[in-house]
């Protein structure tokens, strides 16, 4: 591959990643955490048992669980389904926001 | 009543009456919701959590919520009408959200004030209406509002059907049979008809062993029409047509015997066409069915209010732009839940209450002079083909070109899913109707 080439090719990596619409659109840990409080309660907090309260959860722990719901490592009814909907970096923004709560 | 005309009328021509005033610095701006359902509920708490400075302010009719989302379990017995009443008072205490218990009669889209019946003038900078839907009875010849609330009970709004329905179960013969007629898309609650025909079933093998639950359907499937059937098979000895068969876990027969419940499609010439209220006689393309219980669900449109304040488009429900839920008729005006076009989006409880938060955010930065974030919404339709038996429909959605679109993947509870999964589905269904109000209401 010439030197030019090599160029073009990684400006129009360089380009992809800055104009990634996916990336672009992405919403706030907050907005995808208040998808979740219709099951788990507003912030994650709980007024029953049969939901995982989300508030306060350490980051990792949120993390690993949504990528083992994911993988279909952790049985679920349907939180697979649900974790499906997310990617690594959304999954990463809504455990942020969680583990703020307290 | 108020024709469209009159109502903008009434809206106009406000000046000399005494307007609350709206108009403030960001912080102090004055949203207004009209309804005070799920969406209208959900949308007044979020707006509080997200800028307690803001004033909102509900118009509702009633002085409490009935809830539909669950309301089928009054027919039998698992639940009362009492358990489905949702008190207002934690908005107003916990979230100061301020209610109007009245109906509005008039709208002025450009003054942005709407007026009640009780002649108030209230101004908006913002105003949500989230009507929900309205019942379009007249749609099936033979059918009306009169004969609902006397001798065949919708039960999709819950109140006095709900209880009509629950007597004439009740007092059914032994041997009768409890017919359903289901709606033609799109409508309310897409799982909820099936659900109602399982719960029904089940009521009937203990208290009427010989009675049957008949559903007549002008549609070939409905969201979650596997599962629903695997757990009518397994639960009732439910005969699931041969299209569907191939589909499901080896060991899956049927036995062929007569079945207590029964699902007759369109294409087995299930839609009806015209009812006899007097004799509890549906006719259909195949021929007049007499029921000893008609519960017929009517097709549905937006609430009335959506097209009195002239929101609607030619579908019958109200066009938005997606991302805030703005309506596309009328500045600063938003439509949530049942009665806005969400594409993707189901009509359903779950869905105005995910709705509801985007357009909370959506016009908290808009106050602010910002653009309105990324939207994603969530549904989840939890529903039972017996009380222990439970099945569901999961979907992200997101915006794509302008629409809301599902995120691929798997969304049911899959075909071969163990009983433990099952029994966990309806332990959190019946959680879900605690957690859910809250998220609304408390």
């Amino acid at each position: 591959m010439g030197t030019l080439m090599k160029y073009l090719v990684l400006a129009f990596a360089a380009l992809a990643i800055t104009f990634n619409p996916a990336h672009a659109a992405e919403p706030t840990g907050e907005a995808m955490a208040a998808t979740c409080a219709a099951c788990h309660g507003t912030h994650g907090k709980l007024g029953t048992v049969e939901y995982m309260p989300l508030a306060g959860m350490a980051e990792t722990e949120f993390v690993r669980a949504m990528q083992d719901f994911r993988s279909g490592k952790r049985l679920s009814t349907l939180m697979g389904h649900v974790a499906n909907g997310f990617s690594d970096n959304e999954i990463r923004a809504m455990a942020k926001y969680f583990a703020t709560i307290k | 009543m108020l024709n469209r005309r009159d109502f903008l009328k009434a809206g106009a021509g406000l000046a000399l009456a005494a307007a609350l005033p709206a108009r403030a610095a960001a912080g102090t701006a004055h949203v207004v919701i009209i309804g005070g359902g799920v969406g209208g509920a959900t949308a007044a708490k979020y707006l509080k959590l997200y800028n307690p400075a803001l004033r909102v302010t509900v118009i509702e009719a009633n002085r409490s919520y009935i809830r539909p989302y669950g309301s089928s379990e009054v027919l039998t017995g698992h639940a009362s009408m009492d358990d489905l009443n949702v008190s207002y008072d934690a908005l107003k205490s916990k979230y100061g959200v301020e209610f109007v218990f009245d109906t509005v009669v008039g709208f002025d889209p450009t003054k942005k004030q709407v007026r009640t019946a009780g002649r108030q003038s209230i101004a908006y900078d913002k105003l949500i209406v989230s009507p929900g839907i309205s019942l379009q009875y007249q749609a099936i010849p033979g059918y009306s509002a009169a004969v609902a609330e006397t001798r065949a009970p919708s039960g999709w709004i819950p109140g006095s059907q709900t209880a009509l329905l629950t007597q004439q179960l009740k007092a059914m013969r032994p041997g009768g049979t409890f017919v359903i007629v289901a709606p033609p898309n799109p409508y309310r609650c897409p799982p909820g008809p099936y659900e109602r025909a399982a719960l029904v079933t089940e009521w009937m093998r203990k208290h009427n062993p010989s009675g049957k639950v008949l559903i007549l359907d002008p549609k070939d499937s409905f969201v979650t029409d596997a599962t629903m059937q695997l757990g009518w098979h397994r639960l009732y000895g439910y005969n699931i047509p041969n299209d569907y068969l191939s589909d499901m876990p080896a060991g899956v027969k049927n036995s062929g015997k007569p079945s207590p419940i029964e699902w007759v499609r369109a294409m087995d010439g299930g839609a009806t066409e015209k009812i006899d209220a007097r004799t509890l006689t549906v006719t259909t393309k195949q021929g007049a069915v007499k029921a000893d219980v008609l519960n017929i669900i009517p097709p549905m449109k937006a609430g009335k209010l959506a097209f009195d304040m002239g929101l609607t488009d030619a579908s019958g429900f109200c066009p938005v732009d997606r991302r805030s839920f703005e309506s596309s008729v009328h500045h600063d005006v938003f439509v949530i839940g049942d009665a806005s076009i969400a594409d993707a989006m189901p009509k359903s409880g779950f869905s105005a209450n995910n709705q509801a938060k985007i357009t909370a955010r959506a016009i908290v930065a808009q106050l602010a002079g910002r653009a309105p974030g990324e939207p994603v919404w969530e549904n989840t339709c939890f529903a039972l083909a017996g009380s222990d038996y439970g099945l569901f429909v999961a979907d992200v959605f997101r915006l794509k070109d302008g629409k809301i679109a599902r995120m691929p993947g798997e969304r049911y509870l899959p075909l071969d899913a163990s009983m433990t999964k099952i029994r966990l589905a309806a332990a959190y269904q019946q959680a879900w109707l605690k957690t859910f109000t809250e998220d609304c209401f408390a």
